[in-house]
């Protein structure tokens, strides 16, 4: 069970650290989480933790000199401390020209909660029970399970000395699956605001049925073939790209959208990071402060617009969309709230059109090949199976694909009805970003390997 | 070093974990002060610094695990969370299948502090700064076309008190430095990088400032600066071919973490990662018996070497570094383990359990692992010796299944060899295989001379996430017959 910090004692520390702080500006960022996941490997909950942090992140300016200090002793002396060589290392620092001064307050428009009491409320005999009712599933089929179950409780405030103020509470929770039998496995995953609202049955129910069609795997010659892309792959590629559509990315000249914004650069889907989207992790600011906002990046397939934060907005002589990350020097900002719109078939619908295809379920250790080609490699796993006459026909041994990801969004035949919500692990020590993704079918995906299971 | 303040809450809290019902804890403090700071373009784009501590309780209560862990150390919370374990523990009872086991460990009473030169904590902030900026300033001086120039370090010190209800009490003060150049270049629809002296982020040693300035980054920023521009217009690397291949020892460094490191990983092996991190090919029945690689392979764990990431006194569960060997001419001979994963296979842990701070539970992490030398001379040597093939150097990309048999990485740059010379640089090279074919093709490793202690300090594993700081000894090798090219 979590107690929130709440809004007052965080603007208490926050205004601490303003206060302390000198030069000629200063900006603090309090993040407080509560973090419990019990994580089961064959079929037994083996790792179980718990654990509470609260850090502060003060960013003091001297004129174009800027230091970042992070503690985690938030009584008087710890945020004295911090404040103190926060403030000395600010004035050790050379002069940045490109540092465009902190953000001035804007006013946010308000945005749904995304904080469930219930899920704070969750104890850690709750987890075990859903752990195990995940355990039972699988072994049930004559399966055995690994995954975990999570509940996590987060408060995000920020101050600046130039009036900013942002306080958001948000919980999530989180149960993941992988049913394993002795030659092939599948997976499934569910997440929710709400803990009481996870579904851990349909999480069971889809990775045990596919693990049982997921055995004795045969071979599939690799190459270009059509696909059937569950949302846990979608997110992937959803990802990649959403990385690409961000003014630092344009500015270091390796975003597939540079010089092609009102164009086409892939097939007929849309992109929108939607940070008031009530169905995902809504928040109405980011790491800055600002006020988010809804942003089409890409529409029915032609680039519309890439996100900003204050630093590279101020250098590339733009809007700040409100999409900062925690400051840092290799992804200032990022969008968040990533949705890619609904089309208007079932999954089983995008199978049964597919004449000759491959399900796959996810992609496993996807890395960059050509970031401005957008050319990625990684590999499937955990249920990869072939589809013949518009039937799931047999599990196939995993491929390695080495593909650009929006060439691939280049031949969208078919985008799923309904949005799954993903949530990746903490970035930066909180939980940032989250996913609204459909399946999707594309015409060719390039399977360049295989391997042996 | 951490001492009595932190000693007395750790047997406070101990001492509350058993009464509680624990029949085995320990309790780890954990202060980290870490401090990066990046040069971007000829100025310092950002520093960063923090010092985070905390404490956390690990316990063992009905026969299965429970963890807790918080930054407020107070005799109030250190009851609070030794309370917690055994309650979360209590919980994890409930799916359990067997009694949790842990291989015997003679209980140490030890300190251990990384032996350092420079101490870069007590230097001038502006000389550490000076070095990121001598060295940008060189990349944009040699090439003023560079789209992008970056120059970072980062150092690190972390003091560790562990204390078990064995009655082990084990003091620790790490330190680690790393530092690095990239030239990124944009042009003719193509976007290159160079980086030194690794790849990605940085090389990182146990070490003092003394690691960053070995480099000597002024002097090769010309080169990266060149490389980077001369590849926007360098040759394609061939597609789907086979031939040989000789890999750099910093690109063999990560090819032996991602293919070596992480399947001798005990608990992969025994699937307590299979959700995430994923299984191993290297199952307990191939140990001592199966052909990993050539006879020229000689893969040691070594976490007494200097240098390494994965040097320390004693690991996270108390247990002394050791030396071992995981490949042995080329056979599998040697896992990492844990206390608990040893009780499994009924042998004792070789003291590879490290986390990631204070906040997360320990576990199996590579140490330092590492391709010993073998008798193959210099790299000039290695490649007179090869009639046609590429030479591949620093890492751009990687990737491998969840098994660790099927991996594809690409390097940052590549040169064909052509009658043992070196010839035209190439753009893109990607090669592809599957493990232990691929280690089975190795026909030469250079000699010591060539040998570097390379360090990873970005190792994702476990769940919630964690990140670990690994340390691997490569020198170049050659491979043969090796499918390469799939960026076209």
């Amino acid at each position: 069970m979590t107690e929130l910090f709440g809004e007052r004692e965080l603007r208490a520390i926050c205004d601490k650290a303003l206060k302390a702080s000198e030069g000629d500006g200063a900006e603090a960022v309090v993040v407080t989480r509560s973090a419990a996941l019990t994580r089961f490997a064959n079929a037994a909950i083996h790792q179980n933790v718990v654990s509470r942090e609260a850090e502060l992140r003060l960013r003091v300016v001297r004129g174009t000199r800027v230091a970042t200090v992070t503690t985690d002793r938030l009584d008087d002396e710890g945020i004295r401390r911090a404040a103190k060589d926060a403030s000395d290392l600010a004035q050790l620092t050379p002069e940045n020209p490109t540092f465009g001064g902190l953000p001035s307050d804007r006013a946010l428009l308000p945005a749904p909660s995304a904080y469930v009491e219930r899920t704070a409320q969750a104890t850690p005999m709750d987890r075990a029970r859903a752990a195990k009712q995940l355990c039972d599933a699988a072994r049930a089929a004559a399966l055995t399970a690994a995954g975990y179950v999570s509940t996590n409780v987060q408060e995000l405030a920020i101050a600046s000395s130039l009036g900013v103020w942002a306080y958001a509470p948000a919980t999530t929770s989180d149960a993941e699956l992988a049913a394993i039998g002795d030659a092939g496995s599948a997976f499934a995953q569910r997440i929710a605001l709400d803990f009481g609202a996870l579904d851990v049955a349909g999480c069971a129910r889809e990775a045990v049925e596919k693990a049982k069609a997921a055995q004795r795997p045969r071979d599939l010659a690799p190459g270009a073939h059509e696909v059937v892309l569950e949302p846990y792959a979608v997110r992937d590629i959803v990802s990649f790209l959403g990385g690409q559509l961000t003014g630092n990315s344009v500015e270091e000249g390796r975003s597939f959208v540079i010089g092609k914004l009102g164009t086409k650069v892939t097939g007929d889907i849309t992109l929108v990071d939607d940070p008031f989207d009530p169905n995902g992790l809504p928040r109405a600011f980011d790491l800055e402060g600002q006020p988010s906002e809804r942003v089409t990046l890409i529409e029915h397939g032609i680039a519309r617009a890439v996100v900003y934060d204050s630093g590279t907005a101020y250098r590339t002589k733009q809007r700040n969309t409100g999409h900062a990350l925690p400051a840092n020097p290799s992804q200032p900002a990022a969008p968040m709230h990533l949705r890619l719109e609904p089309g208007d078939r079932t999954r089983e619908q995008l199978i049964r059109d597919t004449k000759r295809g491959v399900l796959v379920t996810r992609f496993w250790y996807t890395r960059w090949v050509h970031q401005l080609r957008t050319i990625v490699t990684g590999m499937t796993r955990d249920g990869t199976f072939a589809i013949v006459d518009g039937e799931i026909a047999y599990p196939v041994k995993n491929f390695r694909f080495t593909q650009s990801y929006h060439d691939a969004l280049g031949g969208t035949l078919g985008i799923g009805s309904d949005l799954a919500l993903l949530v990746p692990g903490e970035q930066f020590g909180l939980q940032v970003s989250s996913y609204r993704v459909p399946a999707l079918r594309l015409a060719s995906f390039n399977f360049t390997g295989a391997t042996q299971y | 070093m951490l001492g009595s303040v932190e000693r007395d809450l750790a047997h406070r809290t101990l001492d509350t974990a058993r009464s509680r019902g624990a029949s085995y804890a320990d309790v780890r403090f954990v202060r980290r002060a870490v401090e990066d700071a990046v040069v971007k373009n000829g100025h310092l784009d950002s520093v960063d610094r923090s010092e985070i501590f905390g404490f956390s309780v690990r316990a063992i209560a009905d026969g299965a695990w429970g963890f807790a862990a918080s930054p407020i150390l107070t005799a109030t919370e250190a009851d609070r969370v030794a309370a917690l374990a055994v309650e979360v523990a209590r919980a994890s009872a409930i799916t359990k299948r067997e009694e949790a086991r842990l291989a015997a460990v003679k209980p140490a009473t030890a300190t251990y502090t990384t032996p350092i030169e420079i101490d870069p904590w007590k230097m001038r902030f502006e000389d550490r700064v000076k070095l990121l900026i001598d060295a940008d300033a060189a990349m944009k001086h040699a090439q003023p076309s560079l789209r992008t120039t970056r120059a970072s370090y980062e150092i690190w010190r972390e003091e560790k008190l562990f204390v078990s209800s064995e009655g082990a009490d084990i003091a620790q003060t790490l330190y680690e430095t790393g530092a690095s150049i990239a030239a990124e270049s944009v042009g003719e629809g193509e976007q290159q990088i160079r980086t030194y002296p690794g790849s990605g982020g940085r090389s990182q040693n146990t070490a003092g400032w003394e690691y960053a300035l070995k480099w000597d980054f002024v002097q090769h920023a010309p080169r990266i600066a060149d490389e980077a521009v001369a590849l926007l217009t360098a040759k394609q690397c061939p597609q789907d071919i086979r031939t040989s291949i000789i890999l750099s020892s910093n690109q063999l460094m990560l090819q032996c973490h991602e293919s070596c490191g992480h399947p001798i990983e005990l608990d992969r092996a025994l699937g307590t990662e299979a959700a995430f991190a994923g299984t191993s090919f290297l199952t307990p029945d191939r140990l001592g018996s199966f052909r990993y690689g050539s006879e020229h392979v000689n893969i040691a764990i070594d976490s007494t070497r200097k240098g390494g990431l994965g040097t320390f006194g004693y690991d996270d569960e108390g247990v002394p570094a050791t030396e071992g060997w995981a490949v042995k001419d080329g056979i599998f001979v040697g896992y990492l383990m844990s206390r608990e994963t040893a009780a499994a296979l009924g042998t004792v842990s070789n003291g590879t359990v490290r986390a990631d701070g204070w906040s997360r539970l320990p576990m199996i992490r590579m140490t330092n692992v590492s391709v010993m030398p073998g008798s193959a001379g210099t790299l000039e040597d290695l490649i007179a010796d090869t009639d046609d093939g590429i030479y591949m150097d620093t890492n751009r990309s990687w990737s491998i299944d969840d098994k660790r048999l099927n991996f594809q990485f690409g390097t940052q740059i590549g040169w064909e060899i052509k009658n043992g010379k070196r010839g035209a640089m190439l753009r893109n090279p990607t090669y592809t295989g599957i493990t232990p074919e691929f280690w089975g093709s190795c026909d030469a490793v250079c000699s010591e001379s060539e040998w570097t202690m390379w360090g990873t300090p970005n190792c994702g594993k476990g769940q919630p996430g964690q990140v670990g700081h690994t340390g691997h000894g490569a020198a170049p090798a050659r491979f043969r017959n090796v499918q390469v090219g799939v960026v076209k």
